[in-house]
């Protein structure tokens, strides 16, 4: 505990010292005036004060004025110890969430699965999320977003289970993929990066941007930009993606260039590459790309002082009530 | 300062009709005791007479009692003792200041001395000393002497010592006197109510620095000292009520104890316990006097207000007279 007036309980002390001084000034002047104009003379006073009644009463009383004072002084170092608000110092290490994360879904026909398994995925997460953002983009031979970057989680949560809901039925259904076909050609993936990376809003902030990217690099088409060529575009925009490839496996070896393509493009982007072959592994990798992000994003160091004033309050609250009832007890 | 003796006559007057007031001279006349027998003349008979003054052959052959004077072989002295101190300034029962009782207890008693030719004085003083004022037989004389106690009652004044001023007539007078003593709701007995009686009050409210010895508050038992005074001396009793301490006072007032001039804590006033000791104290502390009096042979009244004071020293007399003797 610090206290961050230091030099609040010197100026008590000074300002107790000098009511006191002045308390005793006055009443040594009063004394000194004697009789009171509006006092009672008495005279005989022992016909009172010798009664074994009155001794009791005088010691209750005492012991009421003892209380009374004790009362004052615990009231007033509880103000004494407000006023020089105590706050309780920590240090902390931050974890940011001003992350930026646009989910880049591939969803030709033989990606369906894996897309499901993202959404379903971040649909689960969204709850965990505070202050990032999320955004969605569908692509095949063109990009269409789903939703742009939000941190509306209701809506982004009810999108993404009905997204969810919608890729599982994709064989009765196909209208969630409307709008990403109108490219020359289909899977066109460095379009479809690049558009990803164009969602990102407020370039000048100070955010982290990642871009999950689900696809098996399969192209068939002409694009307008390659993935290299999109790679470098998101590294220019200090956006990181993370690579998820279900064609990457050794049944389909005649795509192993592209593999490698979009290997080495996600790494130099400075995300990470994960080839997988079952849908039930997203939420493993998911995680993994989470935490990844979370080891990078700590901030600095910060000092950080919280007002602790709950103690002082309560004996203050305690101080002044006991002295009320107190000051009512002795005047009623 | 306006003259005291015009408002004791006043008083005599506005509460005594003319039948009381002779009954009050008639009283008075036979406070004292080996009167000359110099026969001098008749008069009717007034209630308070002595029987045997009554000239029982005059009154046969009269029809209606007639008592007989006679010459007075000398001028008879009354001497009024009362404590001047801060006590007498303290206020009565009534919530008029003792010092204005006792001024007209004296006043009266002073006055009907001089209505008969006798001469008054006064013992009067505080823990500083006593002073006397000589006998005097004039109205002036008993106007001065009130305007004494008058002028020496204040609070700026010393404290009270009553025991004070009756020892200094007790050493001061060898000729048999009619010694008024009016006293207050002290503790004659002394049964420990005198000494740091008052300690409580004055630190109650902080006022330890004026602790002081109590020299009003008889710490000593007075009853060998009245014994010896009144085998000297004719005497009457008259005890001024003091204040209620436990009652209300106006605006809720402080009461201030007189000789500490420590304050009684009105928390402390107000105490049910308290107030139940104290009216069975003061029940008994008034039986008790008077029963220390009445054993010793003095007769005494105690006055609560102005206008006792007539008919209780009327009736203080009238005991006085009758009392075995």
């Amino acid at each position: 505990m610090e206290l961050s007036f230091w030099w609040m309980p010197l100026l008590w002390a000074f300002v107790i010292a000098g009511v006191l001084a002045l308390a005793f000034v006055l009443t040594r002047r009063r004394m000194r005036r004697r009789p009171a104009r509006a006092a009672v003379p008495v005279a005989h006073t022992e016909r009172l004060t010798a009664l074994p009644a009155y001794r009791r009463a005088l010691t209750r009383y005492r012991a009421l004025l003892a209380l009374s004072v004790a009362a004052v002084v615990v009231a007033l170092a509880a103000a004494v110890v407000l006023s020089a608000r105590p706050v309780a110092v920590s240090a902390y290490q931050p974890e940011l969430r001003n992350r930026d994360i646009v989910l880049c879904l591939d969803v030709s026909g033989s990606m369906v699965d894996y897309d499901a398994e993202i959404v379903d995925t971040f649909s689960d997460l969204v709850d965990e999320f505070d202050g990032e953002r999320i955004g969605l983009v569908l692509f095949n031979a063109s990009a269409a977003t789903a939703f742009p970057l939000t941190s509306d989680y209701a809506f982004v949560e009810k999108q993404l289970s009905e997204l969810g809901d919608k890729m599982r039925n994709a064989d009765e259904d196909y209208s969630f993929a409307n709008g990403t076909l109108l490219g020359n050609g289909s899977s066109l993936i460095g379009d479809g990066l690049g558009s990803c990376v164009m969602r990102f809003d407020d370039i000048g902030q100070e955010r982290s941007r990642s871009i999950i990217l689900a696809t098996d690099n399969f192209v068939a088409g002409e694009q307008i930009v390659t993935l290299p060529e999109a790679g470098e575009f998101a590294t220019e925009n200090d956006v990181t993606v993370y690579g998820i490839n279900p064609g990457d496996v050794a049944s389909k070896s005649y795509i192993k260039d592209l593999a490698d393509e979009f290997e080495k493009v996600v790494a130099d982007t400075g995300g990470a590459y994960y080839a997988l072959d079952d849908p039930g592994a997203i939420p493993a990798i998911v995680g993994q790309i989470q935490s990844e992000q979370a080891a990078d994003m700590t901030g600095a160091t910060q000092i950080v002082k919280t007002d602790i004033p709950v103690w002082p309050i309560v004996a203050g609250l305690v101080g002044t009530a006991g002295l009320m009832f107190l000051g009512w007890r002795l005047k009623r | 300062m306006p003259a005291l003796l015009p408002r004791v006559k006043t008083t005599l007057s506005i509460v005594a009709h003319r039948r009381v007031r002779g009954w009050l001279d008639g009283e008075y006349r036979s406070v004292f005791h080996g009167k000359s027998h110099d026969f001098d003349d008749l008069r009717p008979y007034v209630p308070g007479d002595e029987i045997r003054d009554i000239d029982w052959k005059a009154t046969a052959r009269h029809g209606s009692p007639l008592t007989k004077r006679y010459i007075a072989s000398r001028k008879q002295a009354v001497m009024i003792v009362v404590d001047s101190g801060r006590d007498l300034a303290a206020v009565s029962a009534s919530g008029e200041p003792k010092r204005d009782l006792a001024i007209q207890a004296a006043g009266v008693l002073g006055y009907l001395a001089h209505r008969h030719g006798d001469q008054v004085g006064l013992v009067t003083g505080d823990a500083s000393g006593s002073a006397l004022v000589p006998l005097g037989g004039t109205e002036g004389h008993l106007e001065r002497l009130l305007q004494i106690i008058h002028a020496r009652a204040s609070l700026e004044g010393s404290p009270s010592d009553f025991v004070g001023q009756l020892d200094y007539v007790a050493r001061r007078f060898r000729r048999r006197m009619l010694l008024v003593v009016i006293s207050d709701d002290q503790a004659l007995a002394g049964t420990g109510h005198g000494t740091g009686g008052t300690g409580g009050a004055s630190s109650a409210s902080g006022a330890n620095a004026r602790t002081q010895s109590t020299p009003g508050a008889p710490a000593s038992d007075l009853r060998p000292l009245l014994r010896r005074l009144h085998a000297q001396h004719e005497m009457i009793w008259v005890s001024i009520a003091d204040a209620d301490l436990v009652a209300a006072t106006p605006r809720g007032a402080e009461l201030l104890d007189v000789q500490t001039f420590g304050e009684l804590p009105e928390f402390l006033r107000r105490d049910p316990q308290v107030r139940r000791e104290y009216a069975e104290r003061a029940t008994a502390q008034k039986t008790e006097t008077r029963d220390i009096l009445d054993r010793i042979g003095i007769a005494s009244t105690r006055i609560e207000s102005t206008r006792d004071v007539v008919p209780k020293l009327f009736r203080l007399l009238e005991r006085h007279n009758h009392a075995g003797r």
